[in-house]
C-alpha cells in the first residue's frame, strides 16, 4: 500500500464522482473482455463448450421463472391473498441488502488486499478519489447485472400480466439505485478495515468472514425460525413455517421502504409514486456516492490503508516441529505427508476445507440429536442399526474426501516443479498423496463411526466391524479420490476453491453415489440371504462388506492408475 | 559432463528450440545467452526433465534424462526463475523437504541445511515462512535447496534476477567455487557483464538455434573483430536494432 507516497488531489467532489464513473467503466470494460477472451476467444473447446452449456442453463432457468411466475399471477387473480405489497417487497429489498453487504465487503476487501492492479490504477493520471469510486461503480454494475439475471424473466412476465412495459424499466432502475448506499459504506469499512490485516493474510482473512458468516446464518437460522426450533426432523406440530417479519423494513425512512414503495407502485400502475419514491432514492444514492468518493480519497491520503506487516516466526518461540518421519513411510512420503499436512493446517482456507465438514455435520446432526439417537437406537442390535451409525462418519466421508482427496495433487499449485525436477516417480508423488489425505481423512472418519457406535450400540461385534469397514472405506475412496483429482489436477490456482476441477468434482460425487448405494444394495442383500438360507448373518453382512470395499478398493487403483498416467504426461512450461 | 543432440522442442507450430547441439564439461562455468524467448529457459526445462523434449536426445552426468530421468535428476540441481515455492513453509522447513525429497541422509541434510543458511546470511530468518520472503531471499533459497543434495550439474535460470549487489557477488563467487570442485554449472542470464567476467565458455541461441558456442575469445574471432565486448558480440549475433530503437523513439517524440 503506497498510501504516503500519492500527491493529494485537488478534484472537486463532483469531478471525482464523475470521474469515478469513468474510471468505473474502464474497469467494466476490460472485465468484460477479460471475460469474452477467457471464454468465447479462448479457442479452447471445453470453455467454448462449458460457455455455450452455462448460457443454456441460464434461459432454461429463466423459462422456469417464467413459468412460475405466471402460474404465480394466475393464482393471485383466482384466489385473493391478504399480502401489503409494499411491506413483501420492502422485506425483499432489506433480505437483498444483507446479499449486498456480504458482497460487498468480499469486492472491497478483495479489490484492496488481493488485487495487484490497485497500485497500476494509482499510477494513471486520475485521482485517488476517482479510482477508488471506480471500484465502487465496477461493484454496483456487477450487482445490478446479478439482480437482472435472477429477475429479468418475472418482471418480463409482470409487465404483461400487468400490461404496464415500465414495470422492468423502474425495478431496473431500483437494481442500480438500491445497492449504491450499501456499496459506499461497506467500501468505506474496507479501508478502516484494511490498516487491521496483516498483509499476505487477505485470503485467509476474507475465508474466515465467509466461514463466520456461514456459520451464522446456520445458526441464526436454527435460532430464530419457529418451525427449525426442534430436536428431530418433524416440525412442531402446531407451528408454521414463516419468514421472521421486520416491520421496519418498509418504514418511511428506510431505503428498502423507498424502493419497496416505488416497485409496489409500478406494479399497481401509479408511475407518480413509483417515480417520486425512485426520485428520492437518485438523491440519496448520488449524495452518498459523492460523499463516499471525496471521503475513501481523504481516507487513502490520510494513509489508513497501511497494511499490518507479516508477524514474525521467532526462533526462541518455535513452535514443536514435526520430527519429519512417521512409522513405516519412508523419508520420502513422510515428508510429503508432513509438508501437506503444514500447508493444510497452516493455510486458513484448507483448514476450513478440513474442519467444515466437521462443523457442519455438528450443526446438521448435533441440533437434532437426543431424536436420531432414539430413532437409530429402537432398531436394535445387528447391522442396520450399526450401518446407519455411519451415517454421520460416511457424510464426513464424503465431504473430506471430496474436499481433500480432489485438492491434494492440485496443491502444489505452481510449486509442482518441486517434484517434477526430484528424482522421484510420479506414482511415488501419487502414493504420497494418498497416505497425505487418507491418514487425516480416515482417522476422522473412525473417530466419528467409533463415537456413533458407543453411542448406538449395537453390538460390540456388529459396531467394531463397522468401524473397520469405515475405515476401509475411508482410504479407498480418499485414494480413489487422489487419482481424480490427479487427473483433473489444476496447477494454475491457489485459491483453493478453484484448485479442483468442476469435472472432478461431478465425477468424484458420481462415483462415491454408486460405492455408497453398492454398499447399501450389499447390506440389503446380505440380510435377505441370511433370512432366506439360514446362513449366519454375521457371516453374509462380513461377505457384502468385503465384497463392497474390494470393489472400492478396484475402482481407486484404477483411479490412481489413471492419475499416474496424467502426471506422467505433465509438462511444467 | 551435458551434451545435447539434434535437441527439439515444438508446441505445434512454433518450434522453440531446434538441433539444439551442446557439449559442456565437467568443472566449467556454462553462459546460455539470447534475446527474450530464444529459447533458453525451454531447452533448461528440457535438461532438467520439466519437459519432454519433441524430438533429439540429452545426457547428464552420463546419464539420458529421458531414459532415465530419476536416476539424471538425483545428479541435478535446478533453479528456476522466480522460484515458486511453499508459501506455508519456513525456509528450514522447505530445505528439510527437499532434502528428503533427493535422499538426503538426515543428519547430513540437516547439518548442510545450518550451513546452507548460514552461508546465505538466512540463519536467523530459516524459521519465517517463505511468504514473507524478498524475491533474492526466494531466490537465495531456491540455490540452497539446489545444492542441498551435492548436484554434479548446476542449472540456474536468471539467477542473478532479483539479487542485490552483494548477493549477486556472493552467487558468484559461490558458481566459481563449485567449478572449482569440479561441477559444472550451467546457467541462463541477460546481464552479459557478469557471463563475460565468470563464464569459461557461452552460447548464444536465437529463435531457438545455437547461433554460436565457446569461449569468448573465440567468440570474438567468430565475429571478426577481437576486442570488442561480449554485448557488441551479442548484439551482432542475435541482430539487435540499435538505429531502429532510436528511429521509433524519435517518432514518439514527435
Amino acid at each position: 500500500m503506497s498510501a504516503r507516497y500519492c500527491v493529494a488531489s485537488r478534484v472537486s467532489p463532483r469531478a471525482a464522482a464523475l470521474g469515478g464513473v469513468n474510471v468505473g467503466l474502464l474497469l467494466w470494460r476490460a472485465q468484460l473482455q477479460m471475460f469474452i477472451n477467457q471464454t468465447i476467444r479462448s479457442g479452447k473447446s471445453g470453455r467454448i463448450v462449458g460457455t455455450i452449456v452455462g448460457a443454456a442453463v441460464i434461459v432454461l432457468a429463466w423459462s422456469w421463472e417464467a413459468i412460475i411466475t405466471w402460474l404465480g399471477v394466475q393464482a393471485s387473480h383466482r384466489l385473493p391473498i391478504g399480502v401489503d405489497p409494499v411491506h413483501l417487497l420492502s422485506l425483499a429489498f432489506l433480505g437483498y441488502t444483507a446479499v449486498l453487504i456480504f458482497s460487498s465487503l468480499l469486492f472491497s476487501l478483495n479489490a484492496l488486499l488481493l488485487n495487484p492492479d490497485l497500485d497500476l490504477l494509482l499510477a494513471a493520471p486520475r485521482s485517488v478519489e476517482s479510482v477508488l469510486a471506480g471500484r465502487m461503480v465496477v461493484q454496483i454494475l456487477r450487482l445490478f447485472l446479478l439482480s437482472l439475471l435472477f429477475t429479468t424473466p418475472a418482471l418480463l412476465v409482470l409487465a404483461v400480466a400487468n400490461q404496464n412495459p415500465l414495470i422492468p424499466f423502474v425495478f431496473a432502475a431500483l437494481y442500480l439505485l438500491y445497492p449504491v448506499f450499501v456499496v459506499v459504506t461497506i467500501s468505506l469499512m474496507s479501508l478502516l478495515l484494511v490498516r487491521f490485516i496483516p498483509a499476505g493474510r487477505g485470503r485467509e482473512i476474507l475465508t474466515l468472514f465467509g466461514v463466520v458468516l456461514a456459520l451464522g446464518v446456520n445458526l441464526a437460522n436454527f435460532a430464530l425460525n419457529p418451525a427449525l426450533r426442534d430436536s428431530g426432523f418433524g416440525r412442531r406440530p402446531n407451528v408454521a413455517p414463516s419468514l421472521p417479519d421486520i416491520p421496519a423494513a418498509s418504514a418511511s425512512w428506510s431505503p428498502s421502504g423507498w424502493a419497496g414503495r416505488s416497485g409496489a407502485a409500478i406494479l399497481r400502475g401509479d408511475w407518480s409514486t413509483a417515480a417520486e419514491w425512485a426520485v428520492l432514492l437518485l438523491a440519496v444514492s448520488a449524495a452518498i456516492f459523492v460523499a463516499g468518493t471525496v471521503l475513501s480519497g481523504r481516507l487513502y491520503l490520510a494513509g489508513w490503508i497501511q497494511a499490518v506487516p507479516p508477524r514474525r516466526r521467532h526462533s526462541t518461540t518455535r513452535v514443536r516441529r514435526l520430527k519429519g518421519a512417521i512409522p513405516l513411510l519412508s523419508p520420502v512420503l513422510a515428508s510429503i505427508v508432513i509438508k501437506d499436512w503444514r500447508m493444510r493446517t497452516r493455510d486458513l482456507a484448507q483448514l476450513v476445507r478440513f474442519v467444515m465438514p466437521v462443523v457442519f455435520l455438528f450443526v446438521i446432526f448435533g441440533l437434532r440429536f437426543p431424536r436420531l439417537l432414539s430413532g437409530v437406537r429402537s432398531l436394535g442390535d445387528g447391522p442396520p442399526a450399526a450401518m446407519l451409525g455411519l451415517l454421520p462418519a460416511w457424510i464426513l466421508l464424503f465431504s473430506l474426501s471430496i474436499s481433500l482427496g480432489l485438492s491434494a495433487v492440485s496443491l502444489e499449485g505452481k510449486s509442482i516443479w518441486v517434484f517434477a525436477a526430484s528424482p522421484n516417480s510420479t506414482l511415488r508423488f501419487l502414493q504420497a498423496k494418498c497416505w497425505s489425505t487418507a491418514l487425516p481423512t480416515a482417522s476422522v472418519v473412525a473417530l466419528a463411526a467409533l463415537a456413533a457406535e458407543i453411542l448406538v450400540r449395537p453390538g460390540w461385534l456388529w459396531a467394531a466391524t463397522a468401524v473397520l469397514l469405515a475405515v476401509a472405506e475411508a482410504a479407498a475412496v480418499t485414494t480413489l479420490m487422489v487419482g481424480i483429482g490427479a487427473a483433473f489436477a489444476r496447477f494454475d490456482w491457489t485459491d483453493a476453491r478453484r484448485m479442483i476441477h468442476p469435472v472432478a468434482v461431478f465425477i468424484g460425487m458420481g462415483l462415491f453415489s454408486v460405492i455408497s448405494g453398492v454398499s447399501a444394495l450389499l447390506l440389503v442383500i446380505s440380510l435377505a440371504l441370511a433370512g432366506a438360507t439360514g446362513f449366519p448373518l454375521f457371516t453374509t453382512w462380513l461377505a457384502a462388506m468385503t465384497v463392497s470395499i474390494g470393489g472400492a478398493v478396484a475402482v481407486a487403483a484404477l483411479g490412481i492408475l489413471i492419475g499416474n498416467q496424467r502426471l506422467r504426461e505433465l509438462e511444467v512450461s | 559432463m551435458l551434451s545435447t543432440r539434434l535437441l527439439t522442442k515444438r508446441y505445434g507450430s512454433l518450434t522453440a528450440v531446434e538441433d539444439l547441439d551442446l557439449e559442456v564439461g565437467g568443472g566449467e562455468l556454462f553462459g546460455f545467452l539470447g534475446p527474450n524467448g530464444a529459447g533458453k529457459t525451454t531447452t533448461i526445462k528440457m535438461l532438467v526433465g520439466l519437459l519432454r523434449p519433441t524430438s533429439g536426445s540429452a545426457r547428464v552426468a552420463g546419464i539420458d534424462i529421458m531414459a532415465e530421468p530419476e536416476k539424471a535428476k538425483a545428479r541435478i540441481g535446478y533453479v528456476p526463475d522466480a522460484a515458486t515455492l511453499y508459501d506455508k513453509l519456513s525456509a528450514r522447513e522447505f530445505l528439510e523437504f527437499s532434502g528428503d525429497l533427493y535422499h538426503v541422509e538426515r543428519r547430513l541434510r540437516d547439518r548442510r541445511i545450518e550451513a546452507l543458511l548460514k552461508l546465505f546470511d538466512l540463519a536467523d530468518r530459516g524459521n519465517d515462512f517463505l511468504s514473507g520472503y524478498s524475491r533474492g531471499m526466494r531466490q537465495k533459497v531456491s540455490l540452497a535447496a539446489a545444492l542441498l543434495h551435492d548436484p554434479q550439474v548446476l542449472f540456474l535460470d536468471e539467477p542473478t534476477v532479483g539479487l542485490d549487489p552483494q548477493s549477486a557477488r556472493q552467487m558468484k563467487d559461490i558458481l566459481q567455487d563449485l567449478c572449482r570442485e569440479g561441477k559444472t554449472v550451467f546457467f541462463s542470464t541477460h546481464i552479459l557483464e557478469i557471463a563475460e567476467r565468470m563464464c569459461t565458455r557461452l552460447a548464444i541461441i536465437k529463435q531457438g538455434r545455437l547461433v554460436a558456442m565457446g569461449s569468448l575469445q573465440e567468440l570474438r574471432h567468430m565475429v571478426g573483430q577481437d576486442g570488442q565486448s561480449l554485448e557488441q558480440i551479442f548484439l551482432e549475433l542475435t541482430g539487435g536494432r540499435e538505429d531502429d530503437v532510436s528511429a521509433v523513439l524519435r517518432g514518439l517524440e514527435s
